[in-house]
């Protein structure tokens, strides 16, 4: 099986999107260190969209893979500008013969699930339009912090992530638990919506803004309006 | 009314005809008691976002890139209908519409409320723009009615993160005096 990751996301390297896929990745390629074998091949490469200029590359790897997995940040509840330019590639390859198979991952900041509901229809409805037997979407949100946190509090995340990864190359899905359990919240609970006030109220919830608004000593014009009222 | 109408359409000899319904609705709303800012997306200068959030915490309101997401971002809140205007292609409004969507974040703030029991970026402005979108209904089998719904739905969640509402959703098929019609009553 040859399987490619496509990095939806416009930060390339440096985006969380990229943290989440490697731990996949590593799941992916454990799973390869059991089962290769001269007839059952296990690969896993992965392309980054944000390189706009490769789509003839990227193009080519879509037709010679037997998976793909499109992976990306939720914006604006859809795909990002670079994921839809990508896809727009693709319109030739519709209904191709032995396109392959196609699943998908949507991260996100929100940490409910709701956010990302209305692209995952997109999404299947995308592989139909192409041929592409639909693999399911991975929906996590709460991702925004992970490059700040304390190993402890990324620790289960990464694992799943692993897990995710390692049952995929074993049977080339996703494993439908792991990927409930990684929604955690369809919508918050109502204890977590008063949880959350009294957070605000206390400036808590907005800490993770405020820590880069002041070291870029920007704190002070983080509610300012360049084009109040310029007609 | 002041509207503001973002033409994502692709130069493609395909969306000629929806092009040609965007320019004349564009015209004839002119003409009518509206002002309208048409900005044909294609012919501008607008990078991709690239997600480094500096539009919130480092020159807060505004993007890093200057380019002419400017203009867009300018008339955008500044009008009191922003029209969404795509063929749709690959079951969407075009890249070119959905880049332009991208950068409308810095319009917002980055602190989190709750809003209708979910999680939303806090208005920077006092006042957003009611939301309308255009699409074509193309006869070729590249765009069916469960595309047009999902596009429909993910406008309405688009509209919920710019704390505001779709009000239109018309087509190149409808006769431009109900397009017009339905505006009127915004």
């Amino acid at each position: 099986m040859k399987l490619t990751i496509f990095n939806g996301s416009p930060r390339g390297k440096g985006s969380n999107t990229k943290i989440l896929m490697d731990h996949f990745c590593k799941g992916f390629d454990a799973a390869a260190a059991e089962v290769n074998t001269a007839e059952n091949n296990l690969k896993v490469n992965v392309a980054y969209l944000v390189h706009t200029d490769k789509m003839e590359e990227f193009m080519e790897l879509f037709e010679e893979s037997d998976k793909i997995i499109l992976a990306f940040p939720l914006y604006t509840d859809c795909i990002p500008g670079i994921v839809k330019f990508f896809i727009e590639q693709l319109e030739p390859l519709c209904g191709r013969e032995n396109n392959p198979d196609m699943g998908f991952v949507v991260q996100s900041g929100f940490p409910e699930a709701v956010h990302s509901r209305a692209v995952e229809k997109y999404l299947e409805k995308l592989t139909g339009r192409l041929g592409c037997k639909y693999l399911g979407t991975v929906i996590k949100g709460g991702v925004e912090g992970i490059q700040v946190q304390p190993p402890r509090m990324t620790q289960k995340l990464f694992g799943s992530f692993y897990r995710l990864g390692f049952h995929f190359g074993k049977t080339g899905a996703f494993d439908e638990t792991i990927v409930r359990e990684l929604v955690k919240w369809e919508r918050l609970p109502g204890w977590a919506l008063v949880l959350f006030r009294l957070l605000a109220l206390t400036g808590i919830a907005n800490m993770y803004w405020n820590t880069q608004l002041k070291k870029n000593d920007a704190f002070d014009r983080r509610s300012s309006k360049p084009y109040q009222g310029l007609f | 009314m002041r509207i503001t109408l973002l033409n994502g359409t692709p130069a493609d000899a395909r969306y000629k005809n929806f092009e040609l319904f965007v320019e004349k609705l564009a015209i004839y709303l002119d003409k009518d008691r509206h002002t309208v800012t048409n900005l044909k997306l294609r012919n501008m200068d607008i990078k991709y976002c690239t997600g480094c959030f500096g539009c919130w915490v480092k020159n807060p309101g505004e993007c890093l890139i200057a380019d002419d997401s400017r203009t867009v971002r300018r008339e955008a809140i500044n009008c009191d209908l922003l029209v969404f205007a795509s063929p749709i292609i690959m079951g969407f409004t075009s890249a070119i519409l959905k880049k332009t969507m991208d950068k409308m974040i810095p319009l917002v703030h980055p602190y989190i409320e709750i809003v209708e029991k979910e999680c939303h970026h806090r208005k920077r402005y006092d006042k957003y723009p009611s939301v309308g979108l255009i699409l074509d209904k193309p006869t070729d089998n590249r765009a069916d009615d469960e595309d047009i719904a999902i596009t429909r739905r993910i406008f309405e969640r688009l509209s919920l993160n710019l704390r505001s509402t779709l009000r239109l959703v018309a087509f190149d098929q409808t006769p431009i005096e109900e397009v017009i019609n339905e505006i009127n009553h915004i």
